[in-house]
């Protein structure tokens, strides 16, 4: 039972980190190397809001949520359209970004354990006899909402079904009169601010460090290569695959090989099945 | 509606178009009829604003590059060098060759990704005149787009053009590699189209034959250029064009 709450809840946190990875890989084609780096400039930018400015912190949260969001944007909009269609120019020029981000935080001094966000909700129930404390329920909550939320907005509203035709087929989206990099700005901007959620929601149960940046980049890009690059579904698929995967490593093996779970798991992936677990496009282009 | 003078297109120094000049008047259906790498669908990109985008493309990645030349007049206003997108919103419409539907989605799906452009009551309306013209589709409307016959997306294809609100129409080949019977389905719903929507419509075809009986005018496009142009009458008695374009 407890493998079973704890793999969900992580699972989910997974799901929460690769969603915007995913979502700007699918739109754009581009992927977003500096991911991790804006999930560390929205838990810094939440800290400063509650902890320098003293606001209050559901406020925070949501300010600085749309902070990232135009962060993401802007480097969409400042560098990353220059590149865009040229895949190494792309990792190599997103990657720089999250590197100078995430290094510039350090030599700026945010380092250390000093910085940490309080957690929504302090105190713990018992679910079936394993103690769950009230903000993991909140982060579950929330990221049920978002997958739910994302694919109404991905199928009911004209600018998500306008992504999801940039997704499929960019020219003939054009030709439809959808602004192509209109649209891949409100992709970057858009997995930005899910970049922020993930932050904003995971960085209360430890804290805020730079390293964080590059695990959640690793675990983003373990979970779409596993789920099938640009396929939401196989993301969301895929982070319930490592999820549990990782608790099953901690509770029999040992918590030190965490890790190792997401990089074993793109290993596999690119053994067996190349275009991950939902890569149909992929394979219906070669059949045809 | 349209009028295109000395439109000359070079990809690196390959002629893609050469001095082609052609017109399409309200309420018009336009014929540009070629052979394979004839240059229509250069033609159609040109129109449509779609070659902007190629050209940006290929500029950033370093690749070939293209060279747009002449004059676009759309409504009296010059639309050369306009963005894809502006274009579709200003109402020309393409509807490209290979049908290029969104594989995944399903047909209702697409028809609303068509509609992008539209209001609320305009895309109901025209929804249901898209199931008017192809009630075919309205069968099929769960299907998966990547799974309909070749007839069947074609008719998705024109439907999501329809759905774009356009006020020219561009089809590129609409009835490429299908058989006769659905060639005169499509033709009579091109017309339709004209008549009922007043939407005017450029259409390219390698083979004259099938939509010839709707076109008011044509042109004859060969290696680039625009060879010869006449209203239908003009090109069926026309002996050249009657032996290459009619297999007469």
């Amino acid at each position: 039972m407890e493998i079973f709450i704890y793999g969900f809840i992580n699972s989910i946190s997974l799901a929460l980190i690769a969603l915007g990875f995913a979502l700007v890989y699918g739109i754009s084609r581009i992927p977003n190397f500096a991911h991790g780096a804006l999930y560390v400039v929205c838990g810094f930018i939440t800290w400063s809001f509650v902890r320098s400015l003293e606001l209050n912190y559901p406020l925070s949260i949501i300010l600085a949520m749309i902070s990232t969001g135009i962060i993401g944007g802007l480097i969409y909009l400042f560098i990353l359209i220059r590149v865009r269609g040229m895949a190494i120019s792309e990792i190599i020029a997103s990657y720089a970004i999250g590197l100078a981000i995430l290094e510039g935080l350090r030599w700026r001094g945010f380092k250390g354990m000093t910085y940490t966000l309080p957690t929504f909700k302090e105190g713990s129930l018992m679910l079936a006899g394993t103690p769950v404390d009230y903000h993991r329920l909140i982060v579950v909550g929330v990221g049920v909402c978002i997958v739910a939320f994302l694919w109404i907005f991905t199928h009911h509203t004209k600018v998500g079904l306008g992504l999801r035709a940039m997704a499929q087929d960019e020219r003939a989206a054009l030709m439809l009169g959808i602004d192509s990099d209109r649209m891949a700005v409100v992709a970057m901007g858009f997995g930005s601010m899910l970049a922020g959620l993930a932050a904003v929601l995971l960085l209360p149960l430890g804290n805020i460090v730079v390293e964080a940046g590059y695990n959640v980049l690793l675990l983003a890009i373990a979970v779409c290569i596993v789920g099938g690059l640009g396929s939401w579904v196989g993301a969301v698929m895929a982070a319930f695959l490592i999820g549990f995967a990782q608790i099953l490593t901690v509770v029999y093996i040992g918590p030190h090989f965490q890790m190792v779970v997401a990089l074993l798991a793109i290993i596999l992936t690119l053994i067996l099945r190349p275009s991950g677990l939902f890569g149909r496009q992929k394979e219906l282009e070669e059949r045809v | 509606m349209l009028e295109a003078r000395a439109l000359m297109v070079f990809y690196e120094n390959m002629l893609a178009l050469n001095n082609v000049s052609i017109a399409c008047g309200e309420d018009q259906i336009v014929g540009v009829f070629g052979a394979n790498s004839a240059g229509k669908s250069t033609l159609m990109y040109t129109l449509s604003g779609i070659i902007e985008d190629i050209k940006k493309k290929e500029e950033m990645a370093g690749g070939e590059r293209i060279t747009v030349m002449g004059t676009l007049l759309y409504r009296g206003r010059d639309i050369m060098g306009l963005s894809p997108s502006r274009r579709a919103k200003a109402g020309i419409i393409l509807c490209p060759e290979r049908r290029r539907i969104f594989t995944e989605s399903s047909v209702i799906e697409n028809l609303r990704i068509g509609g992008y452009l539209a209001s609320g009551s305009q895309a109901r309306e025209t929804l249901e005149y898209v199931f008017k013209i192809f009630p075919a589709l309205a069968r099929l409307k769960k299907r998966v787009g990547g799974f309909l016959s070749g007839g069947e997306q074609q008719m998705l294809a024109i439907g999501r053009s329809l759905m774009a609100q356009p006020r020219l129409l561009l089809l590129d080949e609409p009835l490429m590699g299908l058989s006769p019977l659905i060639q005169a389905t499509l033709v009579r719903a091109t017309r339709e189209i004209r008549d009922e929507r007043g939407i005017s419509i450029i259409v390219t075809e390698q083979y004259a034959r099938p939509v010839l009986p709707i076109v008011n005018h044509a042109f004859i496009l060969e290696n680039g250029s625009a060879v010869l142009e006449g209203t239908r009458e003009d090109l069926m008695n026309n002996p050249d064009v009657r032996s290459a374009y009619f297999g007469v």
